[in-house]
């Protein structure tokens, strides 16, 4: 008998097999000692063979697979994090082919402090052609990733992708798990619960993964409808994600036709869904013509409208939406410092660090630079924060407080001297 | 009368520029802390600039940006900033210019980042002259010979030869600047970046027609960092992107792509578009491409008037080759938008102030050079993939 494994590997699967034999042979392949680890596959409500080909599978780490009736891959996750002796646990999901190195770099990053939260990066890879759908799609999740692997990303609860992420057994247990009660958007809403809990949210570009993204534009309306309720049930659960996730959507409507087919998805959904289904007919043909900007045009529509036909299903009416954002609390600022630039950034980001405040007014000085604002759901601010949203958002004014001072501290012929005219030219 | 090129830092103003007797205007690349923040057309007197009047017409000309920069320096901070650099090959292509080759060539010693390796493509070569410079002068340069004729062949050869993850590209006519190679390469931090292309200045305006050349069809574009995403960028407005002459590419994702068509550019009928139609490829697959002003290189612009109609001519005969292979083989018919947006936006525009003598028109013959090479190029293309499907048959 071995001793308990410091990583537990869940993979939660539903009638893949040869996806789950592809994930358990890159397992096979790790870096990481093989006697640190084990494997749990949840089978869920499968009736291929993944139950005897797992069962048959040769490995040099534990191996164990469960057929349960779970529902959803979050209570599979759930059922696999219950039977976890592991210290960690590592979620893996069916369609991702891991490097040597993804358990390692996961551990690697732990070993740094306690109650963190690592998301892999997965490269999407795809089988087949790259049409106009699959080719946005990697955009996406590049850009996500990157956005990530920057060192000023605050990260927020979305930034939680089930796919591979890896957190303490303890903090997940105390946390209760995935909410089964949600069958798309349980990562948003467990991360939501985790950034409350102050755990800290990493990105490891090493614990990579290839993603083998199965996603068709069908598949995706229906995604994006699932989505749509399950920003609802995530605005019951918690009211102040309400806004958030419901009503910045809405303000930003802009065009006729969107708020058109927003009109249809609450009062007439059949006409709707019939528009929709000409949409969808469309992108076909601009696909033809390759016609990518059209295209992209009518896509972003047509998610529109299956999003709030989604949210329709949950929420009835639309007056009946208003009474739900209406009646999401008003949500009290977090902690709030103040910072003076003057007495030098490095100092600024220590204070930032020991603090780690939600918002921060900064100053130079006693002139004004601006704020970084309190984000609903995101990491309390860190040093990394801060020189970034300087160089972009408040360059200008931070120039001119920092040209006030040292013209002040010349005689006024130097002044005159050293301000050319271009001084006048807006800082 | 010709323009004199100068490069001034505004840190470095000298109290007087003297000995440009032989101008009457200068061309000013202006940088600060080193980085290329604008340029200026600044007048010459009696062969020399005065220096106050220089900073004021340098300083107005440079704008915002020296300011940025500086608060840059200030916070210590850049997006470009502490990103792992990928390991680069340069390549040089060339055919029979061993005078401009060797000074592009004694410029990348200079080089404050030194890639992996530095390749001279010799394209389909009728002399030793090339081969020679190279192993007499530049032993640590591996020289190549490419049989088949075609720059997108050179191109694609530099490719399979190449060793490091990016391969940079410089024109043989042309010298790098000594942060060249590090611009282009910390731009490729994002997986997405396929390509990164440079700004480039004339190297000299002796000339009428490089100063033709230098307003109708400038290389460099613009002094600041732009971002080129493939998920919002009309991929066959690659004008604004860069060029050819001074770019590097992702090696991996461009043999992704299937590499250069060996159809396109010089040595072929079609003359040019070899690089515009990668990045449009680049962009049509959702990949970016960046342009990064702080990889810089000087191009020796063609000297003589018949030099530069053909050149225009080309520029013609390449961008409607890649449309009418856009159309033709990637069934993009988006391209067609593009050519009579071009046509009735810039090149109609040109020949009614041509026409009617309006002040700040281009020389008449010069928009008749670039029509006919828009003409020509859909023939042109389609004789090029002959000659090229003949070639691997043969």
């Amino acid at each position: 008998m071995r001793g308990a494994p410091v990583f537990s590997v869940i993979i939660p699967t539903h009638n893949r097999c040869s996806s789950v034999r592809r994930a358990l042979t890159s397992l096979t392949l790790q870096n990481y000692p093989a006697s640190q680890f084990e494997v749990i596959v949840v089978a869920d409500g499968c009736s291929d063979n993944t139950v005897e080909m797992v069962q048959q599978f040769k490995t040099g780490f534990l191996l164990k697979v469960f057929p349960v009736n779970a529902g959803n891959a979050a209570g599979a996750r759930n059922f696999g994090a219950a039977r976890a002796r592991g210290r960690m646990l590592l979620f893996l999901d069916d369609d991702i082919e891991a490097v040597p190195a993804l358990i390692e770099s996961h551990g690697l990053v732990h070993q740094r402090k306690p109650q963190q939260v690592v998301i892999g990066y997965l490269p999407p890879r795809f089988e087949g052609a790259l049409d106009f759908f699959r080719i946005g799609l990697r955009c996406w999740w590049e850009e996500q990733f990157f956005q990530m692997a920057r060192p000023e990303h605050r990260f927020t609860y979305r930034d939680l992708l089930s796919g591979n992420f890896s957190l303490e057994t303890e903090l997940f247990r105390r946390l209760g798990g995935f909410n089964p009660g949600f069958g798309c958007r349980e990562d948003y809403e467990l991360g939501y619960r985790l950034i409350k809990s102050n755990a800290h949210f990493a990105f490891s570009p090493a614990a990579s993964g290839w993603h083998y993204d199965a996603s068709t534009l069908s598949r995706a309306c229906q995604r994006v409808f699932d989505e749509g309720r399950a920003d609802v049930g995530i605005g019951r659960r918690h009211p102040e994600l309400r806004a958030p996730l419901l009503f910045f959507k809405m303000e930003r409507f802009t065009s006729v036709p969107q708020k058109l087919l927003f009109r249809l998805a609450f009062e007439r959904s059949r006409l709707g869904d019939f528009l929709a289904g000409i949409l969808y007919r469309r992108l076909g043909l601009l696909e033809k013509i390759r016609y990518r900007g059209r295209w992209r045009e009518l896509f972003y529509l047509l998610r529109h409208y299956w999003y709030w036909r989604g949210v329709a299903t949950e929420t009835g009416t639309r007056s009946a939406l208003a009474g739900f954002l209406q009646s999401s609390p008003f949500h009290p600022v977090g902690s709030e410092i103040e910072i003076d630039l003057r007495q030098g950034l490095k100092r600024a980001e220590c204070d930032l660090d020991a603090i780690r405040p939600d918002a921060a007014l900064l100053y130079y000085g006693e002139t004004f630079i601006g704020s970084i604002q309190r984000e609903i759901g995101a990491e309390p601010l860190r040093s990394n924060h801060l020189r970034p949203v300087l160089a972009k958002k408040f360059s200008k004014r931070l120039l001119a407080a920092v040209a006030l001072e040292r013209a002040t501290a010349l005689e006024p012929m130097e002044v005159l001297e050293s301000i050319p005219e271009y001084a006048d030219q807006g800082f | 009368m010709p323009t004199a090129v100068l490069d001034i830092d505004l840190e470095k103003i000298p109290p007087e520029v003297v000995g440009l007797h032989d101008y009457k205007k200068a061309l000013v690349l202006i940088r600060f802390r080193s980085r290329p923040v604008g340029k200026a057309v600044v007048e010459v007197c009696g062969g020399r600039i005065c220096g106050h009047h220089l900073r004021d017409q340098l300083l107005e000309a440079a704008g915002d940006l020296p300011w940025e920069f500086w608060l840059r320096d200030f916070l210590d901070w850049d997006e470009t900033k502490n990103v792992r650099l990928p390991s680069a090959t340069v390549a040089i292509c060339t055919r029979e210019r061993t005078t401009d080759l060797a000074k592009c060539l004694s410029s990348l010693q200079k080089l404050q980042t030194q890639p992996l390796e530095i390749l001279v493509i010799d394209n389909a070569p009728k002399t030793q002259k090339t081969r020679d410079l190279v192993t007499q002068f530049f032993p640590t340069i591996r020289y190549i010979c490419e049989p088949q004729t075609g720059l997108d062949w050179a191109r694609n050869r530099a490719l399979c030869e190449a060793q490091g993850e990016v391969v940079a590209f410089i024109d043989d006519d042309a010298i790098v600047d000594f942060a060249w190679l590090a611009g282009l390469l910390q731009n490729f931090a994002d997986p997405l970046v396929a390509c990164v292309t440079g700004l480039t200045m004339p190297f000299e305006l002796e000339t009428t027609s490089q100063e033709w050349f230098e307003i109708h069809c400038p290389f460099g574009k613009g002094f600041r960092r732009k971002i080129f995403k493939g998920d919002s960028h009309d991929p066959f407005r690659t004008g604004e992107i860069g060029a050819g002459v001074n770019m590097a590419v992702r090696r991996e994702k461009i043999l992704e792509l299937g590499g250069f068509d060996p159809a396109l550019d010089a040595g072929t009928p079609t003359e040019s578009g070899g690089d515009h139609e990668m990045f449009s490829r680049v962009l049509t697959h959702g990949y970016s491409i960046i342009y990064e002003p702080v990889a810089l290189c000087w191009h020796r612009h063609r000297r003589s008037p018949e030099e530069l109609r053909r050149a225009v001519y080309g520029y013609g005969a390449g961008v409607y080759a890649l449309l009418s292979r856009a159309i033709l083989i990637e069934r993009e018919w988006a391209a067609l938008k593009v050519a009579v947006g071009w046509f009735r936006h810039d090149q109609l525009p040109k020949l009614i102030y041509a026409v009617t003598r309006r002040p700040g028109r281009e020389p008449l013959d010069l928009l008749f050079a670039e029509l006919r090479g828009c003409v020509a190029g859909p023939f042109a293309y389609l004789r090029s993939r002959k000659l090229v499907s003949n070639g691997r048959a043969g």
